[in-house]
Formats: C-alpha cells, sequence, structure tokens
C-alpha cells in the first residue's frame, strides 16, 4: 500500500455554502486502484465532497490534487481537461433526454476528444456491450428503467477513459429489484483494476468491494479503515451509532 | 379643432425626463440662438423647409392616392408651399400624430407645424405662431331627414352633439351649450358615422371640415353652430425664438389673405383633390375598399418590414441579454438585468417617442428606423427573458453530468441545454413574435406608414370608418396566424428529430 501511486490527494479541503461549514478540514488519499467507499449519515457532505474533487463545486480553501495537478489553482479551460479524466455518476442518472443511448456515449468522446463518429460509435457499442445493454443503442433515456438508465450512465461516463470514476449513490434512486445489475457493473469494473470513490448506502458492497472505507460524519471524515476493521469495530461513537441504525433497518 | 396639449404634455415630461442633460444643452442652445437667430439662414442653407402635419384632416390635410403613390396634399400643404415657395426652399411634408407635431418642432424633426392648429395661449408658451392664416367657422353636421328640425347648437336640449376628443369644439360645446349631451370621440370619421347610425344627433366640426364631409357622405348636411367662438384662427407654429421664419411667413400670409387665396384657390384645389371632380356616384365607387388596395398592400409590406427586422434583432440582442443574464460576469449580469427590468416596466410608446424625440436631440433617426429600434429594443428584453426561463427550466443535473464528461461550459450549452430548452423556448418566441407584429403597430404614432397608419389614411379619405378597420384587423390576422402557424410547424419538425 505504502508504495502505491496516489491519483488524488485532498489537503485541509474546507467547503462552505454561505455561512453553512459543510467540509470542515478533509484529508485523504485516493490511490490507483483503489475502492473507497464513503459512507455517512445524509447529509453529512458526501456529494459535496465527491463534487469538490471534480470542482464541479469550488472549495473554499484547501487543496485538490490529481495527477499531481492543484485543481483549485487551474484555469477554466485546464480544468475541463483534467475533469474528462475523472467520471462521475449521479444518483439521478442524468442521461441527456434528447439523444439516443448511443449519442449519448458519442457526445463527449467526439466533442472532448475529438473521436470520429464510427470510432465513437465503435467504442460506445463495447461500452454498451459491456454494460450488458447492446441492444439499446438506439433507444431513448425514457424509454429504459432506471437500472437500465444507470449502467448506461456508467458506460457514458466509461466512454472517456477516465483515471477514476466518481459515483454519487448509484442505486439509491433505483427500484430495489434493479439495484444488483448496476452494483454488478460495478464490482466488474472494481475488478478490472479501476480507482473508484463509491458515495454509497450499500452496506453489503462495501464489505465485499472496497479496499477502504472512509466514514463521513459533522464535516470531518471520522474513520478510514478496511471494511473488515470498520463494520466489526468501529472506533467512533458517531460511526457506531450510525451503524447501529443502518444495520437495523 | 384637434387634440390640444395635455396628452402631449404627459409625453413631454417623460421625455424630459429621460433626456435630462441633452435637453438643458438644448434650451441653452435655444437661448442663444434667439439673440442671433439664424433659423431661416439655416433653412436656406439646407434649402428645404420641413413641415410637419397630422395627414388625417381633410381639407386641411389628408393623403391622396396620386398616380399610384400617396401624397400628402390639402389647404395646408398650399400654405405651406407658398411660405416655402417665399423663401425661395423647397417644401419637404413629414407626416406625425397631431399629439406628436409641437415635439417634433422642439427637438427639431420639423422647421415648422401647419396642422390646422389654433394658436391658443397655453402653445404660445412653447412655440412661436405665425398671424393666423384661416379663420374657420363653427359648424354642425346633420342628418339630412333632419332638415328643419335644428337650426344651431340651441335646438339640440335634450340631445346628443359629438365633437372630437379634447377639442376647441366640445370645450365650447361643454361651456356654452350645458343642456346638450356631449359625446366625445377620438376621431370625426367615427363622428360622422355615429351621426348616420343615429349614436349623436350633430357633429359639431369647422366649417371646412363641415363640407368635405358633407360633399361626400349620403344623408348628411351642414347647419350653422351658433356658437360664440374664441380663437378659431389657424396659424403656423415655428420653434420658439425662430422669429426669422415666423416674419417671413407672416409676409406670405398677408399675401394669403390679401388676395383671398384659401377661399380662392386652396380649398378649391383640396376639395377637387377630395372630390377628383367626380359625382356622388362617383366619388362611393372610388371610395370602395378596393380602390385603396394599394394603401393595404404598402401597409402590409411596411409592417411586415419593421416586424421581421425587429424580430431578427430582438432575438439578437435578447439571446445576448438572456446569456449576460446567465453568466458568471456580475457586471454583465447587473447590466442585462437592468434593462430587462426597464424596458418591461416602461410603455413602448414612450420608449418610442424616447427614441424619436430624445435620441433625435443627438442624432437624427428617421422616424422608420426610430420605430424599428424601439420596437427591436422592446421585444430584446421580453426574448431574453423567454430564453433565460428556456434555459432555467433544465434540471441542473444535465449541465452537471456534460462539464463532468468534459464538456465546456459553452459546449454543454451549445449540445445539452439549449437543444433542450429549445422545445419551450420556441412556442414562447412565437407568441413573443406575435405580439411583437401586434405592437409594432405604434409606429404610426411618429408617422410610419405601418398598417395602421394605412387604415387611418383610408378612412380618413374615404370618410368611411368600420371597413377599413375591418380589412386591417383580417390583415393583421393573417399575418400573425401564418407566422404562429409556420411556428407550430417548426416546433413539430423539432420534436421529430
Ligand atoms: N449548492 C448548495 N447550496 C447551499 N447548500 C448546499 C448546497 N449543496 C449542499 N448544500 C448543503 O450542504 C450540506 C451537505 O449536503 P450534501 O453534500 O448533499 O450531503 P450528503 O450528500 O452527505 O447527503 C447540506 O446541509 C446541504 O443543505
Ligand atoms: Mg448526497
Amino acid at each position: 500500500m505504502t508504495n502505491a501511486k496516489p491519483v488524488i490527494k485532498v489537503e485541509h479541503l474546507q467547503k462552505k455554502f454561505g455561512s453553512n461549514e459543510v467540509l470542515k478540514d478533509i484529508n485523504a488519499q485516493v490511490n490507483e486502484g483503489q475502492v473507497i467507499c464513503l459512507i455517512g449519515p445524509s447529509g453529512a457532505g458526501k456529494s459535496t465532497f465527491l463534487r469538490c474533487l471534480n470542482l464541479l463545486d469550488q472549495p473554499s480553501s484547501g487543496k485538490v490534487i490529481f495527477e499531481d495537478k492543484e485543481l483549485t489553482a487551474l484555469s477554466e479551460d485546464q480544468l475541463d481537461k483534467l475533469r474528462e479524466r475523472m467520471g462521475m455518476v449521479f444518483q439521478q442518472f442524468n442521461l441527456f433526454p434528447h439523444m439516443s443511448i448511443i449519442e449519448n456515449i458519442k457526445l463527449a468522446p467526439m466533442k472532448v476528444k475529438g473521436l470520429s463518429d464510427s470510432d465513437a460509435k465503435a467504442k460506445g457499442l463495447e461500452l454498451l456491450d459491456q454494460v450488458g445493454l447492446a441492444d439499446k443503442a438506439d433507444a431513448f433515456p425514457t424509454s429504459l428503467s432506471g437500472g437500465q438508465q444507470q449502467r448506461v450512465a456508467i458506460a457514458r461516463a466509461l466512454a472517456m477513459d477516465p483515471e477514476v470514476m466518481l459515483f454519487d449513490e448509484p442505486t439509491s434512486a433505483l427500484d430495489p429489484e434493479m439495484v444488483g445489475e448496476v452494483l454488478k457493473v460495478m464490482q466488474d469494473l472494481a475488478q478490472k483494476g479501476m480507482t473508484m470513490v463509491v458515495v454509497t448506502h450499500e452496506m453489503g458492497f462495501a464489505k465485499n468491494v472496497a479496499d477502504e472505507v472512509w466514514f463521513m460524519a459533522d464535516g470531518y471524515i471520522q474513520e478510514k479503515a478496511a471494511p473488515q476493521q470498520f463494520f466489526a469495530q468501529p472506533q467512533t461513537p458517531r460511526a457506531q451509532d450510525f451503524l447501529a441504525r443502518v444495520l437495523e433497518a | 379643432m384637434k387634440k390640444p396639449w395635455k396628452l402631449l404634455e404627459t409625453l413631454l415630461i417623460a421625455v424630459l425626463m429621460l433626456t435630462l442633460l441633452p435637453q438643458t444643452a438644448a434650451a441653452d442652445k435655444g437661448q442663444t440662438e434667439q439673440r442671433t437667430d439664424n433659423y431661416l439662414r439655416k433653412v436656406r442653407q439646407k434649402g428645404e423647409l420641413v413641415m410637419g402635419t397630422s395627414p388625417d384632416y381633410p381639407p386641411y390635410e389628408f393623403v391622396k392616392n396620386i398616380n399610384g403613390k400617396s401624397k400628402i396634399v390639402g389647404m395646408d400643404v398650399e400654405v405651406g408651399e407658398k411660405i416655402a415657395h417665399d423663401m425661395g426652399v423647397k417644401l419637404v411634408v413629414r407626416s406625425m400624430d397631431f399629439d406628436s407635431l409641437l415635439v417634433g418642432l422642439e427637438t427639431g424633426k420639423v422647421d415648422m407645424v401647419i396642422a390646422g392648429m389654433n394658436a391658443t395661449p397655453k402653445r404660445a408658451q412653447s412655440v412661436a405662431f405665425s398671424q393666423p392664416y384661416y379663420r374657420s367657422e363653427q359648424k354642425l353636421l346633420i342628418r339630412t331627414e333632419d332638415k328643419g328640425k335644428y337650426h344651431n347648437y340651441k335646438s339640440f336640449a335634450g340631445k346628443s352633439i359629438g365633437a372630437q376628443t379634447g377639442s376647441m369644439q366640445a370645450t365650447m360645446l361643454k361651456k356654452q351649450a350645458k343642456n346638450v349631451k356631449l359625446k366625445t370621440m377620438d376621431k370625426d370619421n367615427d363622428l360622422v358615422l355615429g351621426l348616420k347610425t343615429h349614436k349623436v344627433d350633430a357633429v359639431s366640426v369647422d366649417k371646412a371640415t363641415a363640407e368635405a364631409f358633407a360633399q361626400n357622405t349620403d344623408g348628411i348636411m351642414v347647419i350653422p353652430a351658433g356658437l360664440k367662438t374664441e380663437s378659431s384662427a389657424t396659424s403656423v407654429a415655428f420653434h420658439k425664438g425662430a422669429n426669422s421664419l415666423v416674419k417671413s411667413a407672416n409676409k406670405s400670409i398677408a399675401e394669403i389673405k390679401q388676395k383671398d387665396l384659401i377661399n380662392k384657390k386652396y380649398l378649391p384645389q383640396a376639395g377637387k383633390y377630395l372630390t377628383s371632380g367626380k359625382t356622388k356616384k362617383e366619388v362611393k365607387a372610388s371610395n370602395s375598399m378596393w380602390a385603396y388596395k394599394d394603401f393595404f398592400i404598402a401597409g402590409v409590406g411596411y409592417t411586415l418590414f419593421i416586424s421581421a427586422i425587429s424580430v431578427f434583432f430582438g432575438f439578437l440582442l435578447g439571446a445576448i441579454l438572456a446569456f449576460m443574464r446567465l453568466g458568471h460576469n456580475q457586471i454583465a449580469r447587473s447590466i442585462a438585468t437592468a434593462y430587462v427590468e426597464f424596458i418591461r416596466g416602461t410603455p413602448l410608446m414612450v420608449q418610442l417617442l424616447f427614441v424619436y424625440f430624445g435620441l433625435g436631440l443627438v442624432i437624427n433617426i428617421p422616424a422608420l428606423l426610430s420605430g424599428i429600434i424601439a420596437v427591436s429594443l422592446n421585444s430584446a428584453a421580453y426574448v431574453a427573458e423567454v430564453i433565460r426561463s428556456g434555459i432555467n427550466s433544465i434540471a441542473v443535473g444535465q449541465t452537471e453530468a456534460s462539464r463532468s464528461l468534459g464538456l465546456s461550459r459553452t459546449a454543454t450549452m451549445r449540445y445539452v441545454i439549449m437543444p433542450q430548452a429549445m422545445k419551450n423556448i420556441w412556442p414562447a418566441l412565437g407568441n413573443e413574435f406575435v405580439s411583437l407584429i401586434k405592437e409594432s403597430s405604434i409606429v404610426s404614432v411618429i408617422g410610419v406608414k405601418d398598417l395602421i397608419y394605412q387604415s387611418r389614411v383610408v378612412q380618413a379619405d374615404t370618410y368611411r370608418g368600420v371597413m377599413p378597420l375591418v380589412i386591417t384587423m383580417i390583415l393583421y390576422f393573417i399575418i400573425t396566424f401564418g407566422l404562429s402557424s409556420l411556428m407550430k410547424v417548426i416546433e413539430r419538425k423539432m420534436n421529430h428529430d
């Protein structure tokens, strides 16, 4: 672990919305190939943290270092270049409803990377096959189930060959019977060595797939531990309390 | 006689407030000019004398279709020709709403106003009047069937007499004919129509007007009014302090009076234009709406021209304003917000008058261009709001997803947000364009020859109140319905892609 290559480093990250200090002092590191599961009560700032990693939200102070570049110091153009290297998957899927599935996937490779239409399409079809939706290429998002939409969203993010994938509660908006198909895709991805930061309430996924579990509450990461250790012996009262409530539900 | 000062005053105040600085500067200039007074010299330098008038008032001034071209003619134009001729320059006649004439004079759009205008003391405070060139008598128009029943205004106890809103006749009737019911309307045409349809029992007008109507309308006749007149003398108005022009005009007027040119030459000439030397029957035939098709065609042309250009620039500027409001530059945002709020919070009428008269103090903008500028600037504010709310209606998640894929702000707008927003924007934009076409009709106030203007001209020319309006309404409807149908076709195409 110690000589693993760091992909993202976060130093003294602070984020305020007006006077509401959501993230107080976050220090963390994500190494190449690592799967991090970020858990914590609702409103803890998990989404905000994730959005600060690719600067969809501007940190109030502190540093986010990605590929040896300090993101908060970059210009808008440079940021666009780095954002494509961090895939993001949202709770609400956020597919573009006016485009077919394949067009959703082709858009960024063509407009950002300058891929030709045929190259982008070939790549898109391959990724759709990978998430089990090869037959849906020409369908429109509204005709797909939530689980299918989320798998397309994952394929769309992967089309940019990201260095790291950020997931913000990817299964929270899904009907229970569809959670499994999405988690399966994520698990496959992890097995292929993708670096991932996953905000989730799926404790089973965290236990089985995560290399590290981070527990966030009150604006801090309260605990970082291997999943077995975290679920067996949470150190802080905040985490004990949280786990007691989640596991009983 | 015609609508006096009151409306003008309010407009002037608005224009004054908006152009406080340039106005003050102009006032200073006015004072220095009064001492030296080089008005006449300037007119001679230009080689032309610009006369402002409101040509919906036969036989004083009205528009006539001469060899397929519409021309402003009438007794006042003859007077203007004489004055210009005596100065050794060419006469240029510029048409404006009556209420705008004196503002036009003060802001230098015209050199003089001849519009059947009485030299009232109130008006004399802001402009310089010549000697009166015509003294009119007061008459009443009645239905021929009532011949012998009425002799003058005193016969109308308990009956109703119509007069133009705010006119001298209305004021006189209110003061002198206490037991008569006074009904006022905006246009003499409507009053005559009211007379024929028994809405009023008489119409109070001056002699020249009365004769013109009686000669061209079946079933009405002229009787004396019997009203005591105070000031019924019509004069030429000049810029205050333009004494050299007044002096020259007075010389011409003295000659007009001495030779009785008005009664011997100008009025008969105007009457000839009115009737074209035809019998009543022939007049009626030439007053059929078909004979005026060129007027309506020209009106539609102007209305479409103004609307098309204004839609284009309104959309362009509106889009820029919308993106200024949505952008991250605080200054641009404030400017755009202030602009939109200000334009939406003030009437288009005032904006139009401001562009034409207010900005006219700084640079001289022709009426048509002023109309296009005002309508474009106005429309831009509404278009900006349509675009902005269309864009804001797209869920923020769409932007986030796009940005997280590495698309720039611009690319996100272009490929992700706008295609979705257009589906909301397009129908609203269609509504906005339809209302632009309708509201563009306001440019007729400053004499732009659009559809409304032409319908007024046809009304005045044919003495028919309703038919030109019906045709105008139908034409507007065809234009707006055509546009909204076109927008719907495009919308359907858009939804299929
Ligand atoms: N754009 C924003 N403006 C203001 N407050 C925000 C914004 N986004 C999040 N917050 C606040 O930050 C806190 C943390 O939100 P979030 O990061 O979404 O929590 P979590 O994802 O852990 O549930 C909440 O109190 C929320 O109200
Ligand atoms: Mg969240």
